[in-house]
């Protein structure tokens, strides 16, 4: 599956490996992002979810909008497409 | 309205707006009509800890080692971290509780309150741990002039917040003449006072812990006052939880999923919001440069601080709908999210679970003498 990363310094196809969170899949394609507790509580790898589907692996806790996603504690279902503020 | 320990009105707390509605009765949790607020009072307890669980013993070796502008940097620190921490232990409760009307709301401020008791007592833990008397250390914190200054901007929202809500309380809605001032009580100022009242308190959490957490987290990158990093991560932790409830209430109030009315209001003071935000940063700002006004510290310095601010800013601003006022594109301080990582926040089982390895533990103090019949 791929996660089509747009963030304030460009545009990133990332593959999605299986056994990872959104995240770390785009962390080992040594993209930069946001991330402080990767426990779905802190809200700082909030990034808006353009198209597709996630799951959640962790009752987030952390305030999000409606069209928003935590990376930390989520994988894609779909390909995803993602925007990071 | 006259506030009442054990409200006997029986009424539906499921339709009660967070604040200002019936005083809460019955401390029920069977049902919650904000969910959020059991979730993160379960959350918090799983964190418990206790700062006598860190051993800081190296870390007096350590500071001894700095050089001076280093020295006061790590201690001025400390200095704001414990106000930050005495204006967090008590303002929620005093300010929050009197006005509050859904039981897992007040416990929330019950449980976050009490985890910022753990904090200023973790401070007295480690400057005990570097000064035999830490007395000048805490004496200088309300003489210290940059120090005050910051506090006076903090605690002028929960002061006014307190003595509009006493006002009320006592004498209900009208003018009022206390002291020969004048003040105008009714259930729109107070609700405004609570609304300017969290955003200061979400500034708070969002950032004005951040420069003090990246000087310690720059010292620990250098193998140095380590004892003292790992407590302060253990409060990063907890500080991003609490950061997670007030950025919840602002929403819920913004977004019309509470009281219709905060919902105006946030409208309506959006930019007396963002000042109060703006005006943290600048404060965090001023902050940087008297850290380093006698000297830098190695890894870190004022242009990499304030840049940082500016970055957490943007992040925390962006949470409650304030856009990003500045222009950072990059983390200047990547190694941050290292430290704010919760997995790396590491307490040994046996001894946050058993509570008689809390009491003893390990004498860490080793004298010279002790070698006298040690033969090579």
């Amino acid at each position: 599956m791929n996660i089509k990363t747009h963030t304030k310094n460009g545009t990133y196809n990332v593959p999605f490996f299986d056994g990872d969170t959104i995240l770390q899949s785009i962390e080992r394609k040594e993209v930069e992002v946001q991330s402080h507790c990767r426990d779905g509580f802190c809200g700082a790898c909030r990034c808006k979810l353009k198209s597709g589907q996630v799951e959640y692996k962790v009752d987030p806790l952390a305030f999000i909008n409606d069209d928003e996603i935590l990376t930390c504690c989520t994988i894609p279902i779909t390909n995803i497409e993602i925007e990071f503020d | 309205m006259k506030y009442t320990t054990f409200n006997q009105v029986s009424n539906n707390p499921l339709t009660e707006p967070m604040f200002f509605g019936n005083p809460v009765n019955v401390a029920r949790y069977d049902q919650q009509k904000h969910q959020i607020f059991e979730k993160l009072i379960e959350k918090q307890i799983s964190f418990f800890w206790r700062p006598e669980e860190v051993d800081v013993s190296k870390d007096r070796v350590d500071f001894q080692k700095l050089s001076d502008s280093e020295k006061h940097i790590f201690i001025s620190n400390l200095k704001y971290q414990t106000l930050l921490d005495s204006i967090q232990g008590r303002s929620p409760n005093i300010a929050l509780l009197p006005i509050i009307s859904i039981p897992e709301l007040e416990t929330w401020v019950e449980t976050w309150s009490f985890y910022e008791t753990i904090h200023s007592r973790s401070y007295t833990h480690i400057l005990r741990n570097l000064f035999g008397d830490p007395s000048s250390i805490f004496e200088d914190i309300v003489e210290n002039e940059e120090i005050k200054k910051r506090a006076a901007d903090i605690s002028k929202y929960y002061d006014d917040l307190i003595f509009a809500t006493q006002l009320w309380q006592t004498l209900g809605e009208g003018t009022h003449t206390v002291n020969g001032e004048t003040h105008l009580i009714n259930m729109r100022e107070l609700k405004k006072k609570l609304y300017l009242c969290m955003n200061s308190v979400n500034a708070l959490e969002a950032i004005r812990f951040y420069v003090s957490f990246a000087c310690t987290f720059a010292f620990a990158e250098r193998e140095l006052m380590e004892g003292n990093s790992k407590i302060i991560r253990l409060i990063a932790r907890d500080e991003n939880l609490h950061l997670t409830s007030t950025q919840h209430i602002l929403n819920l109030w913004a977004k019309g999923k509470d009281d219709p009315e905060m919902a105006e209001i946030a409208e309506e003071c959006k930019e007396e919001a963002t000042n109060i935000f703006l005006n943290a940063v600048e404060q965090e700002k001023e902050w940087a440069a008297f850290l380093f006004q006698q000297g830098s510290m190695i890894g870190l310095n004022k242009e990499i601080l304030c840049q940082y601010v500016e970055f957490i800013a943007n992040h925390r601003m962006s949470a409650i709908g304030l856009g990003q006022p500045f222009d950072v594109k990059s983390n200047p301080l990547p190694w941050m999210n290292n430290y704010l990582n919760s997995d790396n926040v590491q307490v040994a089982p046996q001894e946050s679970e058993i509570s008689s390895y809390l009491v003893g533990q390990i004498d860490s103090e080793v004298n010279a003498d002790e070698f006298g019949d040690f033969d090579l």
